[in-house]
């Protein structure tokens, strides 16, 4: 009996630091696979995208697969996360070295800080990779002259509407000035409907509205020095708060926006527009893709339409600006060459053709564009093509730091606690923070 | 555990020692045993809480330590922080009116559930503690949203609440409509619907402790109490809830940290964002909102520091000034 005991508590010591180990260890394991990579053995990379269920995942599944099975040893492990939950989530995985080889890339301000931080691997593109990606789509991932992403698609944003509400309204050509817009809700409401659908709880969908007044009223050169100084002296961005002040007075956004997820469920805003429960989103290129998985049917809305945001008169920015993002990928520094393959694969025809099917979106290969038929993209991508300049999203542009204070600082305003000053302050305080 | 199998040990070793000395010399073998058993007792001490202490250290000690350096820094988390800053975040912390709304809020959060759950769940416990018909599944139902997970409630109340929820539908369906608003978003209302939920899921956790309490008390005195002509509320104000005071106490000092650090229903039911919006941000979603999501680690981990500082001085005091009296075993000289 007195010698069991002892035992027993080295057994029960040995169990506890093997446990501790273990679980000290399980957060870096998952990069390790594919740090250790070689021509010979097997390759095991790991994949995150921010794909929602439905076609879109169903695509990266597909392309996964036929690339493993072209590629003998290699094997992609693919990890779908929640659009809103990405960025955290990715950024944890950065600070504790437990990138994934392959990941979805913001651009931006984000994607500056990652350079900086050596988190991301410069690539280099082959003449073939150059003739399969449009050189404006490239430009939006190219800092200091290298390229650290690969884009896939065009996200312009402009606001979608339902065709059939818009013609029980009596609304018989779509808004191009703000006056007129403002017209439009009054005429929506009289039939019922929400006017305008917004996911407010994710912040950054109700950000976009005073995002995209800036856009009309700040010029293209005060925006891009923003990026760089993150100071908003510039009398524009107040400008812009007070354009989004008058334009709430109208009451445009569904009740209880506040409380309403972007993307998630039918209680959703793309979910309120797919229902016919909204008459319209200001979203980006994937809102199709969005709102086909939350129709009743799980199909396109067929009465989809779009158009860009409208003119504020008497802003200092064209009135075609647009804004928008670039879905693109990137490759940890420390990923097995195969990593960067898996992209190019990704930018070739077929896949940039399924791609551009699979999330209703607009590709970067100009050869694969010939699929994109529906009216709706059609008309952002001719809108895109006659836009004097594009504008990132300012929350990606900006960074995440100020990017998330100008969000949660604009749904402060549109919940009647802050003001149009309250949105510049918000950013520069949060400079301090970071 | 592995202190029981610790005494019982020694005692073994005790014997076996004393054994020895009265067999023939008392004196001279014993100190040795006892030298030897000293060094074994601690050997198997050290050998059955190294488990225990390395977790601990490892994912408690270690990690406070750790947010307290990184809160001396600006740092985004991309490789080591280098840009020391002092106490450069707590001044930020402290004065930004984000943060003070979260902590009055969390305070109001402490208050209110003292207030609303404790008298709530001594009245269910007593009559719980009636012989009563269906007590048993009372008890359950009761005890049933403490069990069910955070996010499954967080959901459910949110889908629930919505303006066109099913809360809302019920109201204007019994003639109520005059009742139904907008439960989440309006600033006015928000905390309260908070508290709603937060009793909903907790009450049952406070109906426990207090049933245990209850029957923990002798029916005698209750009894004697009643032959001397008191009647039933007398006796629950003036025998039971006495000896019911080091229950209470313990359930209010879980409850005070528990609301101090609420974090999952606000999260879940007003998102990454908009809890300060609506009134609803606690300490701990400020700290995830400007640390994780804005990508400021040095500045979440101040936050972490001063939600730990803030957790640790209400707890001290609490047990320095009212949880002391029970250590003291202030029940059994009630009693006497």
């Amino acid at each position: 009996m007195m010698k069991k005991t002892p035992a027993a508590a080295i057994a029960a010591l040995g169990l506890g630091v093997v446990l501790a180990a273990a679980a000290c260890s399980s957060g870096g394991g998952s990069s390790n696979g594919g740090n250790s990579s070689s021509s010979t053995s097997s390759v095991t990379m790991t994949f995150w995208t921010n794909a929602t269920p439905g076609p879109g995942l169903t695509f990266f599944q597909n392309a996964v697969k036929s690339f493993d099975a072209a590629h003998p040893g290699v094997t992609i492990k693919m990890q779908a996360i929640q659009n809103e939950d990405y960025d955290g989530k990715l950024q944890t995985a950065l600070a504790s070295n437990s990138t994934p080889d392959i990941f979805f890339q913001r651009g931006g301000g984000k994607m500056l800080a990652m350079v900086n931080a050596n988190q991301v691997a410069p690539l280099t593109l082959s003449a073939a990779d150059q003739a399969n990606v449009s050189a404006a789509a490239l430009a939006g991932e190219t800092l200091n002259g290298k390229i650290y992403a690969i884009p896939l698609d065009q996200q312009p944003e402009g606001i979608y509407y339902s065709k059939d509400l818009f013609k029980q309204a009596g609304i018989t050509s779509t808004p191009t000035t703000i006056p007129e817009l403002e017209a439009d809700v009054a005429k929506l409401k009289a039939i019922n409907v929400a006017p305008i659908a917004v996911g407010a709880k994710d912040a950054w969908p109700a950000a976009h509205w005073y995002y995209n007044f800036a856009l009309r009223e700040c010029s293209q050169a005060t925006m891009n020095a923003a990026g760089t100084t993150l100071k908003f002296t510039d009398p524009c961005w107040t400008k812009a708060g007070d354009d989004l002040a008058a334009f709430l007075k109208v009451n445009p956004f569904q009740q209880g926006f506040l409380t309403t997820a972007a993307q998630v469920g039918a209680g959703s805003s793309a979910g309120l527009v797919a229902n016919h429960k909204a008459g319209m989103e200001l979203m980006g290129a994937w809102d199709p893709g969005t709102i086909s998985t939350l129709t009743p049917n799980q199909k396109p809305l067929p009465d989809l339409g779009w158009f860009p945001f409208p003119a504020v008169p008497g802003g200092q920015g064209d009135p075609s600006a647009m804004m928008g993002g670039i879905d693109g990928y990137s490759v940890s520094p420390n990923a097995p060459k195969e990593a960067f393959e898996f992209l190019e694969f990704l930018l070739t025809t077929p896949q940039q053709q399924a791609y551009a099917t699979a999330f209703i979106t607009l590709p970067v290969n100009k050869a694969a564009q010939s699929v994109v038929t529906d009216s709706v993209s059609v008309s952002a991508l001719q809108a895109l093509n006659k836009a004097g300049y594009t504008m990132q999203f300012l929350d990606t542009q900006y960074g995440q730091n100020v990017g998330n204070a100008l969000n949660a600082a604009v749904v402060n305003l549109m919940a009647g606690k802050g003001t149009p000053a309250g949105i510049v302050s918000a950013a520069t305080e949060a400079a301090a923070k970071g | 555990m592995s202190h029981t199998l610790g005494n019982a040990a020694v005692g073994r070793i005790r014997r076996g020692a004393l054994q020895v000395g009265d067999a023939a010399h008392a004196a001279s073998p014993t100190p040795r045993a006892r030298k030897r058993g000293r060094g074994r007792q601690r050997l198997e001490i050290a050998l059955l809480t190294s488990p225990a202490i390395i977790v601990f250290v490892g994912l408690v000690i270690f990690p406070v330590g750790l947010a307290a350096y990184y809160g001396f820094y600006k740092w985004q988390g991309y490789g080591p922080p280098t840009d020391w800053v002092g106490l450069g975040n707590y001044k930020i912390i402290f004065t930004d009116p984000t943060f003070q709304q979260a902590l009055e809020h969390n305070g109001l959060i402490v208050v209110l559930s003292l207030v609303i759950q404790g008298p709530l769940a001594i009245l269910l416990a007593l009559l719980l503690n009636q012989k009563i018909r269906g007590r048993a599944l009372i008890r359950v139902l009761i005890f049933v949203p403490y069990v069910i997970s955070e996010v499954i409630v967080g959901t459910g109340f949110s889908l629930m609440l919505q303006v066109t929820g099913a809360v809302n539908d019920a109201l204007h369906n019994i003639g109520l409509g005059f009742l139904a608003t907008d439960w989440l978003a309006n600033p006015n209302i928000a905390l309260w619907t908070l508290m709603g939920i937060i009793t909903w899921k907790y009450i049952g956790f406070a109906v426990l402790l207090m049933l245990a309490g209850l029957q923990s008390i002798p029916g005698e005195l209750s009894e004697a109490a009643r032959i001397d002509g008191a009647s039933y509320w007398q006796v629950q104000r003036h025998i039971t809830l006495p000896l019911l005071g080091p229950t209470i106490r313990i359930w209010a000092f879980l409850s005070i940290i528990g609301s101090l650090q609420l974090f999952d229903l606000v999260y879940i039911i007003w998102g990454q964002y908009i809890s300060g919006t609506a009134g609803t941000s606690t300490m701990a979603t400020y700290m995830a909102l400007n640390g994780r999501l804005a990508g400021n680690y040095g500045y979440g981990s101040a936050v972490a520091v001063v939600m730990f500082l803030v957790s640790l001085v209400v707890a001290l005091f609490y047990q320095r000034f009212v949880l002391r009296r029970d250590l003291r075993g202030a029940v059994t000289q009630g009693v006497n």
